[in-house]
């Protein structure tokens, strides 16, 4: 059986993020909120997703380091997106990562008063990220980083949960064919099995976003059918994380999404990174 | 009525005891006679922030303030203020902060006896509430009588409904609360289970094994192993799955 390990302080797990900084994020999201740069919308997906990471992992006593999370950005550079306190670092334990944010906002938010009503709340809202586009799409770089920066962590955690890597981009690679290099993070593995990469197209058409396909020819481009192909086959345990969020899959189906607007990262992010067996 | 009361617990794998988020009333062993006994198991949510203090609240308020069969209303408002006054002592990192606004969840059994007054205290009827899937089984001899509220292994999912310490998030949850009531005669046993012990014990019995054996014989001369060694030797054989595990056993003497 794979993935299936338990994933616990003694043997956390790991989620790598790869994140396209490229001139081109600056362009709008094609669907729904049409004015919203994609750079903006990536970056807002990535700080919600890492204060939910932190938020499951928070007990009473602190955060508990059931996760080490790397995100890697490339554009104009290739390396770890990280700043202040944690630059430089390639995968941080969450406690550190809850613990510092790049800075707290306060925010406003409506909630359910418990008596039928909804009432102003105020919360805080940390950020690690904010949104970066400049350069090209170094895209083989940064798939041959994050293959380096795995085969460490996977030398020290031999029966963890597999790492899940996401790499989020807006277009072509650059800098060649990046087929090669996700083939190797594909091969990758732990005792529970391979490591999953998943791919998220950000699209600036206005067309529906095309989720977790089985197959390459409802996709248009040569592009699209290359991130099918470099993207992992979901797990059985994910397959049905998704049909229970109403995503119609099948044993084909691949971690990989066309045409994503923010809604569609948002909920891909959050299928993707959610725990199977948290102790 | 005379009962023997006694609870077995151990935390999950790779947590220590004051990680342990189950709870149970009485917390102490208890022998004695009285014309009704109350008894609760809890089970607080793994992924909530202080979930072990609501189920000890919860337990606690079953047994001790004698809430109406209907287990809603004031009390359960109190206490959640309670609980948010407890928890917010202190300044939090924004983690806890939102934790806390989430709240915490927790499963509750609770189980009344009362003796009949028709048959002299040797006989009499027991109720039982259940939100989410902490279980009750009463045997008599060798015979399960009852299983509450769930009664099948395949009935376990990850998914159980949980009562919550903020009001928000419990105003569908109560259209779940489940009751039950029963008669009981003298020698019955009650095991009060949360559910990674419940479900084993179910599908212990649909196997064909005779599960209560172990759980009567322990803290006895007939214990094969204490109870936490017992319940390690489970999950490795994966018998079992990896969470806090309570047995609150109540003989009728």
């Amino acid at each position: 059986m794979t993935y299936t390990a338990e994933i616990s302080r003694a043997n956390p797990s790991c989620f790598l993020f790869l994140i396209d900084q490229s001139g081109s994020m600056a362009d709008p999201f094609g669907v729904g909120e049409s004015n919203r740069r994609k750079a903006d919308g990536v970056a807002d997906a990535i700080n919600r997703l890492l204060q939910n990471l932190v938020i499951k992992c928070a007990k009473e006593e602190g955060i508990r380091d059931y996760y080490h999370v790397g995100v890697v950005g490339y554009g104009d550079q290739v390396g770890p997106a990280f700043s202040r306190s944690l630059a430089g670092r390639e995968l941080v334990p969450v406690s550190e990562i809850g613990n510092m944010p790049d800075r707290v906002e306060e925010r406003t938010k409506k909630v359910d008063d418990g008596a039928g009503g909804l009432v102003d709340q105020s919360i805080r809202f940390p950020i690690w990220f904010d949104p970066v586009a400049k350069g090209g799409t170094p895209m083989c770089k940064a798939l041959s980083g994050a293959h380096s920066i795995l085969q460490g962590w996977l030398a020290q955690h031999l029966a963890c949960f597999p790492p899940i890597v996401i790499n989020i981009s807006d277009g072509e690679a650059t800098d060649g064919d990046p087929s090669g290099a996700a083939d190797d993070i594909r091969k990758l593995s732990s005792n529970d099995g391979e490591v999953l990469l998943f791919n998220l197209h950000l699209s600036s058409q206005r067309a529906s976003p095309i989720e977790f396909p089985d197959s390459e020819a409802d996709l248009p481009d040569q592009f699209a059918q290359l991130l099918f192909r470099m993207s992992s086959p979901l797990p059985s345990y994910i397959r049905s994380i998704a049909q229970q969020e109403g995503y119609k899959v099948s044993e084909g189906s691949r971690g990989f999404v066309f045409n994503a607007d923010i809604v569609a990262v948002i909920r891909f992010l959050d299928i993707g990174t959610r725990p199977s067996d948290l102790r | 009525m005379q009962v023997f009361a006694q609870a077995f617990w151990a935390p999950k794998a790779g947590n220590n005891d004051s990680e342990y988020e189950d709870a149970f009333w009485p917390g102490k062993p208890l022998h004695g006679e009285a014309t009704c006994f109350r008894f609760a198991v809890a089970d607080g949510a793994t992924e909530t922030s202080y979930s072990r203090i609501w189920a000890k609240q919860l337990v606690r308020y079953f047994c001790k303030s004698r809430p109406d069969a209907a287990f809603i209303g004031e009390g359960l408002r109190d206490l959640q203020q309670r609980w948010s006054t407890i928890v917010r002592k202190r300044p939090l990192p924004w983690y806890a902060e939102e934790k806390i606004r989430l709240g915490a969840f927790a499963s509750i059994l609770g189980v009344v006896l009362y003796d009949d007054v028709r048959c002299d205290g040797h006989h009499g009827k027991w109720e039982a509430i259940a939100l989410g899937d902490s279980c009750l089984v009463q045997m008599r001899g060798e015979e399960v009588l009852a299983r509450f509220p769930l009664d099948n292994s395949a009935s376990f999912t990850n998914r159980p409904h949980l009562l919550s310490s903020n009001p928000a998030h419990n105003n569908r949850v109560l259209e779940h609360l489940r009751r039950i009531e029963g008669t009981w005669q003298p020698d019955d046993a009650f095991y009060l289970m949360t559910d990674a012990l419940a479900c084993w014990f179910m599908r212990e019995v649909e196997e064909g094994r005779m599960p209560w054996i172990f759980l009567r014989d322990l803290d006895t001369s007939g214990e094969v192993k204490p109870f936490p060694e017992w319940v390690e030797g489970l999950r490795i054989e994966k018998a079992i799955r990896n969470d806090d595990v309570t047995l609150l056993r109540v003989d009728i003497t």
